[in-house]
């Protein structure tokens, strides 16, 4: 962690360059930080980083159709969407193991600026038996196909505090 | 949501009429060094002002019954001016009328025309501008697409390869593996709304992209997102379009033939990933069709376990249709309208598009394409059956080229189809398309293959502006005052 939280932006005056006299055309380069806080989701996060996957569930028994159905969210909400009453926190890693497949996927060759999956990028959504929701990750050492079961994977040795430190492989 | 009540379904309600009197855009183009968004913005007013048989001296005395603005722009971080809004305004010199910015993705040219057509149903306003433009030339390729991935949610899918059309294609990919069968019919079908688009563009001199191109061509194009190939995308352009609204009694007191406008509007979760299973929201057309409800129960329950609407189908789309029928009439859209302009973002996503506002049954998109409808005369380039080549199809889509061949300056697009189908429904395609000075103003030569895209005696139109993977959609229903159908 940054010794003084505040002071995390380049200030120094970026310089112009031109690149065209007409119509004049410059450059103008910059290279802000932003300070960034996962409020309320931090279950989730922090869970990655201990090899957990934490997912959110609605208990509020009047709510219809989340609490009704008690199925989980992930990716997780602090607020239920449909009653707006605080969720529970649930670690669904086992369930995750046992019954995750790919949803839909795709690969991407060439991504955008700033990315840091390894390319080709094999997206992928993921379904799990009990949850609501497909979340989007990405898969590891294979070509994924609609209908694979997977298994999640956890960078809990170099964590990079992003969603990034959840993929997947293959089910054993 | 997924459940929904009364107060959700309720047909929208304009407090008396809106009308559409006149539209002006620029060229579009990928760069555009030689002029400024706001040049660019006069040049789009100047022709809405001035261009359009508007019954005023000049353009000061048309401001004079402008009341409020409306201004649609996505992406402030691409100009990297925020309140951009305000300088247009300030160039339009249309200060100290009240005006806002408008922003909802892809969809922001619909949303901004459908907050100008609450300002005058509403009876705030009787003269109202939606302008809208992008531009995206700033920055290299590589940080446009993070720029635009960060309209995915940044926690949970940006960091996913900061690629936006990779989000959309997990939608593709879902469609094409499940209905599609990952089939070269298929694939065909979309090659051919590309050959489509790109042709039609060629007879449109405000286009980007105009193009004389095969289904081969399309399908020998490099993949940028697995089923999705080069020419499967749409464009990214510098652009601005604006359209006039107006109450009836400004409505004829500026033109000699207003058209009547409705919008609808609908959303859905920004993240794909939070979709959850539903029941589809019917559509006028689908409501008592024992076979589509068949069709609808085996999709819902199959197998697959398809997760309706949520992969496959854009289920902002299919309620904004179904607010803009019921506002007007409309039972069966490929009878009740003429043509349409979609937003064509990807070939396959124009196909889904097609399903959720019932031009046909989900799961049955293609069949628009190949039964000739959507073409103003079939092509006879031997990719159609003799029986149907060289005939008029039911209802013509994307004649401007639509996002895949005219452009797609974000904050524009919805305004600019909306423009385009304003000019066929006054029987003035021809003044804005076919006049070689038309083409010569852009530093274009009118090309020798050029071809009459008026549809004949166009009473009715319909527009779709949507974002991305369908967080946002509106849909715009134009007509002719004499063909109202909901009195």
């Amino acid at each position: 962690m940054a010794k003084h939280s505040y002071e995390y932006n380049n200030m120094n005056p970026t310089a112009t360059v031109l690149r065209r006299l007409d119509p004049m055309v410059i450059e103008k380069p910059r290279n802000p930080i932003h300070i960034h806080t996962y409020g309320g989701e931090t279950p989730f996060f922090r869970g990655l980083t201990e090899g957990r996957l934490m997912a959110t569930k609605c208990v509020n028994k009047k709510c219809d159709p989340s609490g009704k159905a008690g199925y989980y969210h992930l990716p997780p909400r602090v607020y239920c969407p449909d009653c707006l009453e605080k969720m529970t926190w649930e670690d669904i890693t086992d369930l995750a193991r046992k019954t995750a497949r790919i949803h839909t996927h795709i690969t991407v060759a060439n991504p955008g600026a700033f990315n840091r999956v390894p390319v080709p990028c094999e997206i992928i959504s993921v379904e799990i038996d009990g949850v609501a929701t497909v979340i989007m990750s990405y898969l590891r050492g294979a070509k994924p196909e609609i209908g694979m079961p997977i298994e999640p994977v956890f960078e809990t040795a170099n964590p990079t505090y992003t969603i990034l430190d959840l993929s997947w492989v293959p089910r054993r | 949501m997924i459940k929904f009540g009364k107060g959700n379904l309720a047909t929208p309600k304009q407090m008396r009429p809106v009308y559409i009197v006149a539209a002006g855009m620029s060229d579009f183009k990928k760069h555009y060094p030689e002029k400024k968004t706001e040049e660019l913005a006069v040049e789009a007013f100047r022709m809405l002002a001035l261009e359009n048989g508007l019954k005023v001296d000049g353009i000061q005395e048309l401001k004079r019954h402008i009341h409020t603005c409306f201004y649609g722009h996505f992406a402030d971080h691409f100009g990297d001016q925020l309140l951009g809004e305000s300088v247009i305004h300030d160039r339009l010199g249309l200060d100290p009328m009240g005006n806002c910015g408008v922003k909802t993705g892809g969809a922001t040219g619909g949303s901004t025309i459908w907050m100008a057509a609450n300002a005058i149903a509403s009876g705030y306003s009787d003269c109202a501008l939606a302008m809208g433009w992008e531009r995206m030339d700033e920055v290299d390729t590589w940080t446009g697409n993070h720029y635009i991935a960060t309209a995915a949610d940044k926690d949970y899918e940006t960091e996913l390869g900061h690629i936006y059309t990779g989000y959309y294609a997990l939608m593709a990919q879902r469609y094409w593996k499940t209905f599609g069968k990952s089939s070269p019919k298929f694939r065909r079908t979309m090659s051919k709304i590309s050959v489509k688009n790109h042709g039609y563009a060629c007879s449109n001199p405000f286009a980007q992209a105009p193009a004389r191109i095969t289904v081969e061509d399309v399908e020998k194009s490099p993949i940028v997102a697995d089923p999705l190939r080069f020419y499967d995308a749409c464009l990214m352009s510098v652009g601005v379009a604006a359209v006039l609204l107006c109450d009836e009694e400004t409505a004829y007191k500026l033109s000699a033939h207003p058209i009547r406008l409705w919008i609808g509007a609908g959303s859905h979760t920004l993240r794909t990933a939070d979709r959850r299973i539903m029941d589809i929201p019917l559509l006028p057309n689908e409501e008592n069709n024992k076979d589509v409800l068949k069709l609808y129960a085996g999709l819902k329950g199959g197998k697959n376990k398809e997760r309706y609407p949520g992969f496959t189908g854009f289920l902002a789309a299919r309620m904004a249709a179904y607010y803009a029928y019921h506002m007007t009439g409309i039972v069966d859209p490929c009878e009740e309208l003429d043509l349409v302009e979609l937003h064509d973002a990807f070939t396959i996503s124009d196909i889904q598009t097609y399903e959720d506002i019932g031009l046909r049954p989900y799961s049955m998109g293609p069949d628009y394409i190949e039964s000739g409808d959507a073409y103003l005369k079939v092509p006879e380039d031997g990719t159609f059956p003799k029986s149907l080549a060289g005939k008029k199809g039911r209802l013509p889509s994307n004649l401007s080229g639509g996002l895949i061949g005219n452009m797609h300056a974000v904050g524009a697009t919805g305004i600019m189809q909306v423009g385009e189908l304003l000019w066929q429904l006054q029987g003035k395609w021809a003044h804005f398309h076919a006049r070689p000075e038309m083409w010569e103003r852009f530093g274009k030569k009118k090309p020798k293959d050029f071809v009459n895209l008026q549809v004949p005696n166009a009473k009715r139109g319909l527009a779709i502006s949507h974002a991305g993977v369908g967080s946002h959609v509106t849909c715009t229903i134009l007509m002719n005052p004499k063909s109202v159908i909901k009195k």
